[in-house]
Protein backbone atom coordinates (compact mmCIF):
# COMPACT_ATOMS: atom_id res chain seq x y z
CA UNK A 1 0.00 0.00 0.00
CA UNK A 2 2.65 2.76 0.53
CA UNK A 3 4.71 1.55 -2.31
CA UNK A 4 1.51 2.29 -4.32
CA UNK A 5 1.61 6.07 -3.02
CA UNK A 6 4.65 6.34 -3.72
CA UNK A 7 4.16 5.03 -6.92
CA UNK A 8 1.38 7.57 -7.62
CA UNK A 9 3.34 10.72 -5.82
CA UNK A 10 6.08 10.07 -8.22
CA UNK A 11 3.99 9.69 -11.25
CA UNK A 12 2.26 12.99 -10.27
CA UNK A 13 4.92 14.58 -10.14
CA UNK A 14 6.04 13.66 -13.77
CA UNK A 15 4.38 16.26 -15.96
CA UNK A 16 5.20 19.50 -13.99
CA UNK A 17 8.97 18.33 -14.46
CA UNK A 18 8.95 17.38 -17.97
CA UNK A 19 6.67 20.47 -18.62
CA UNK A 20 8.78 22.99 -17.16
CA UNK A 21 9.73 25.68 -19.54
CA UNK A 22 12.89 26.81 -20.12
CA UNK A 23 15.35 29.90 -18.32
CA UNK A 24 14.34 33.12 -19.96
CA UNK A 25 17.13 35.04 -18.68
CA UNK A 26 19.46 32.68 -21.18
CA UNK A 27 17.26 32.89 -23.70
CA UNK A 28 17.52 36.92 -23.49
CA UNK A 29 21.55 36.46 -24.35
CA UNK A 30 20.83 33.41 -27.13
CA UNK A 31 18.11 35.57 -28.84
CA UNK A 32 20.17 38.86 -28.99
CA UNK A 33 20.89 37.27 -33.25
CA UNK A 34 16.96 36.98 -33.05
CA UNK A 35 16.39 40.48 -32.46
CA UNK A 36 18.62 41.53 -35.72
CA UNK A 37 15.64 40.93 -38.07
CA UNK A 38 12.29 40.44 -35.47
CA UNK A 39 13.18 43.36 -33.24
CA UNK A 40 13.45 45.79 -36.01
CA UNK A 41 9.59 47.60 -36.69
CA UNK A 42 8.27 46.35 -40.15
CA UNK A 43 11.29 44.73 -41.19
CA UNK A 44 10.95 42.72 -44.63
CA UNK A 45 12.18 38.85 -45.63
CA UNK A 46 14.03 39.55 -49.21
CA UNK A 47 12.51 37.24 -50.65
CA UNK A 48 9.76 35.82 -50.32
CA UNK A 49 8.95 39.16 -49.28
CA UNK A 50 6.80 39.88 -46.23
CA UNK A 51 7.43 41.64 -42.67
CA UNK A 52 9.72 39.34 -39.88
CA UNK A 53 6.88 38.09 -37.92
CA UNK A 54 6.24 39.45 -34.36
CA UNK A 55 7.52 37.05 -31.86
CA UNK A 56 6.93 38.69 -28.54
CA UNK A 57 4.38 37.10 -26.41
CA UNK A 58 4.00 34.35 -28.80
CA UNK A 59 3.04 30.88 -27.28
CA UNK A 60 6.27 29.19 -25.84
CA UNK A 61 5.00 25.75 -27.12
CA UNK A 62 4.52 27.46 -30.68
CA UNK A 63 7.79 28.90 -30.78
CA UNK A 64 9.50 25.85 -29.45
CA UNK A 65 7.37 23.57 -32.44
CA UNK A 66 8.92 25.86 -34.99
CA UNK A 67 12.69 26.32 -34.72
CA UNK A 68 12.39 22.49 -34.44
CA UNK A 69 10.52 21.93 -37.15
CA UNK A 70 13.17 24.45 -38.92
CA UNK A 71 15.76 22.37 -37.93
CA UNK A 72 14.65 19.27 -39.16
CA UNK A 73 13.49 20.85 -42.52
CA UNK A 74 9.97 20.33 -42.28
CA UNK A 75 9.12 24.36 -42.54
CA UNK A 76 11.66 25.77 -44.93
CA UNK A 77 12.78 29.33 -44.66
CA UNK A 78 16.97 29.52 -45.52
CA UNK A 79 17.97 32.02 -42.94
CA UNK A 80 15.37 30.20 -40.18
CA UNK A 81 16.93 26.93 -41.17
CA UNK A 82 20.28 28.28 -40.60
CA UNK A 83 19.69 29.66 -37.38
CA UNK A 84 17.77 26.96 -35.74
CA UNK A 85 20.67 24.54 -36.67
CA UNK A 86 23.14 25.71 -34.51
CA UNK A 87 20.66 25.66 -31.85
CA UNK A 88 19.91 22.54 -29.29
CA UNK A 89 16.69 21.61 -26.99
CA UNK A 90 17.80 23.81 -24.20
CA UNK A 91 18.55 26.81 -26.52
CA UNK A 92 15.07 26.40 -27.82
CA UNK A 93 13.10 26.17 -24.63
CA UNK A 94 15.43 29.20 -23.17
CA UNK A 95 14.60 31.61 -26.34
CA UNK A 96 10.46 31.06 -26.50
CA UNK A 97 11.03 31.20 -22.51
CA UNK A 98 11.87 34.61 -22.93
CA UNK A 99 9.75 35.37 -25.91
CA UNK A 100 6.93 34.64 -23.90
CA UNK A 101 7.74 36.66 -21.14
CA UNK A 102 7.70 40.15 -23.36
CA UNK A 103 4.00 40.97 -23.15
CA UNK A 104 3.55 39.64 -19.78
CA UNK A 105 6.03 41.94 -18.31
CA UNK A 106 4.14 44.47 -20.39
CA UNK A 107 0.52 44.07 -19.62
CA UNK B 1 0.49 68.18 -72.38
CA UNK B 2 -2.93 66.32 -72.52
CA UNK B 3 -0.76 63.33 -73.34
CA UNK B 4 1.11 63.88 -70.25
CA UNK B 5 -2.35 64.24 -68.04
CA UNK B 6 -3.59 61.49 -69.29
CA UNK B 7 -0.47 59.67 -67.88
CA UNK B 8 -0.21 61.06 -64.45
CA UNK B 9 -4.37 59.76 -64.61
CA UNK B 10 -3.65 56.49 -65.83
CA UNK B 11 -0.88 55.78 -63.20
CA UNK B 12 -3.03 57.00 -60.15
CA UNK B 13 -6.02 54.64 -61.36
CA UNK B 14 -3.35 51.87 -61.39
CA UNK B 15 -2.01 52.50 -58.09
CA UNK B 16 -5.80 53.35 -56.38
CA UNK B 17 -6.50 49.37 -57.98
CA UNK B 18 -3.43 48.14 -56.73
CA UNK B 19 -4.36 49.49 -53.37
CA UNK B 20 -7.88 47.64 -53.18
CA UNK B 21 -6.92 44.20 -54.59
CA UNK B 22 -4.34 44.24 -51.94
CA UNK B 23 -6.75 45.33 -48.80
CA UNK B 24 -8.35 42.69 -46.98
CA UNK B 25 -12.03 43.74 -45.07
CA UNK B 26 -11.46 43.44 -41.21
CA UNK B 27 -15.39 43.01 -40.89
CA UNK B 28 -15.59 40.44 -43.22
CA UNK B 29 -12.28 38.64 -41.88
CA UNK B 30 -14.39 38.83 -38.73
CA UNK B 31 -17.44 37.34 -40.23
CA UNK B 32 -14.93 34.59 -42.04
CA UNK B 33 -13.48 33.52 -38.68
CA UNK B 34 -15.71 31.57 -37.24
CA UNK B 35 -13.89 28.24 -37.43
CA UNK B 36 -10.34 29.94 -36.42
CA UNK B 37 -11.95 31.07 -33.47
CA UNK B 38 -12.39 27.42 -31.52
CA UNK B 39 -8.96 27.07 -31.98
CA UNK B 40 -7.45 30.46 -31.86
CA UNK B 41 -10.09 32.83 -30.09
CA UNK B 42 -12.24 35.82 -31.15
CA UNK B 43 -9.30 38.13 -31.56
CA UNK B 44 -6.50 35.61 -31.89
CA UNK B 45 -5.00 36.09 -28.26
CA UNK B 46 -6.53 32.82 -26.93
CA UNK B 47 -5.23 29.71 -27.89
CA UNK B 48 -6.97 26.69 -27.17
CA UNK B 49 -3.28 24.89 -27.03
CA UNK B 50 -0.12 26.26 -26.45
CA UNK B 51 1.29 24.71 -29.63
CA UNK B 52 -1.24 27.04 -31.70
CA UNK B 53 0.87 30.30 -31.99
CA UNK B 54 -1.56 33.82 -31.40
CA UNK B 55 -2.50 35.94 -34.53
CA UNK B 56 -3.57 38.50 -32.88
CA UNK B 57 -1.51 41.47 -33.56
CA UNK B 58 0.73 39.90 -36.33
CA UNK B 59 1.70 41.31 -39.29
CA UNK B 60 -0.81 41.47 -41.96
CA UNK B 61 1.15 40.30 -44.82
CA UNK B 62 3.01 37.59 -42.68
CA UNK B 63 -0.45 36.07 -41.80
CA UNK B 64 -1.56 35.90 -45.67
CA UNK B 65 1.94 34.38 -46.24
CA UNK B 66 1.20 31.74 -43.48
CA UNK B 67 -2.03 30.60 -44.66
CA UNK B 68 -1.07 30.56 -48.66
CA UNK B 69 1.38 28.57 -47.41
CA UNK B 70 -0.89 26.00 -45.78
CA UNK B 71 -3.34 26.29 -48.79
CA UNK B 72 -0.77 25.70 -51.32
CA UNK B 73 1.50 23.11 -49.44
CA UNK B 74 4.53 25.03 -48.30
CA UNK B 75 3.46 24.41 -44.48
CA UNK B 76 3.02 21.18 -43.56
CA UNK B 77 0.50 20.98 -40.88
CA UNK B 78 -3.01 18.23 -41.41
CA UNK B 79 -5.29 20.75 -39.77
CA UNK B 80 -4.30 24.03 -40.98
CA UNK B 81 -3.86 22.64 -44.44
CA UNK B 82 -7.95 21.14 -43.98
CA UNK B 83 -8.69 24.78 -42.99
CA UNK B 84 -6.81 26.79 -45.61
CA UNK B 85 -7.68 25.03 -48.58
CA UNK B 86 -11.05 26.66 -48.83
CA UNK B 87 -10.24 29.87 -48.71
CA UNK B 88 -9.98 31.91 -51.90
CA UNK B 89 -7.38 34.91 -51.94
CA UNK B 90 -9.93 37.23 -50.59
CA UNK B 91 -10.70 34.92 -47.84
CA UNK B 92 -7.23 35.18 -46.73
CA UNK B 93 -6.64 39.10 -47.09
CA UNK B 94 -9.97 39.68 -45.03
CA UNK B 95 -8.93 37.60 -42.50
CA UNK B 96 -5.56 38.68 -42.26
CA UNK B 97 -6.96 41.84 -41.86
CA UNK B 98 -9.09 41.26 -38.74
CA UNK B 99 -6.37 39.38 -36.92
CA UNK B 100 -3.47 42.20 -37.82
CA UNK B 101 -6.02 45.14 -36.47
CA UNK B 102 -6.25 43.23 -32.98
CA UNK B 103 -3.59 43.33 -30.30
CA UNK B 104 -1.33 41.31 -28.82
CA UNK B 105 2.22 40.48 -30.25
CA UNK B 106 5.38 42.75 -30.04
CA UNK B 107 8.54 42.70 -31.90
CA UNK B 108 11.37 41.59 -29.75
CA UNK B 109 13.05 44.36 -27.48
CA UNK B 110 16.42 43.99 -25.55
CA UNK B 111 17.16 46.82 -23.53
Amino acid sequence: MRLLWIFTLLLLSLPTASSAQGDPDRGKEIAYTCTGCHGIAFYKNVYPTYTVPKLGGQNYQYIVDSLKAYRSGERRHPTMQAQANTLSDQDMADIAAWFVQLTEEES
Amino acid sequence: MIRLQLFVVVLMGMLVADAALAQGDYRRGLEKSQVCQSCHGRTGAESLMDSYPILAGQHEDYLIHALKSYRDGGRNNAVMQGFANDLSDQDIADLAAWYARQERLQDLKID
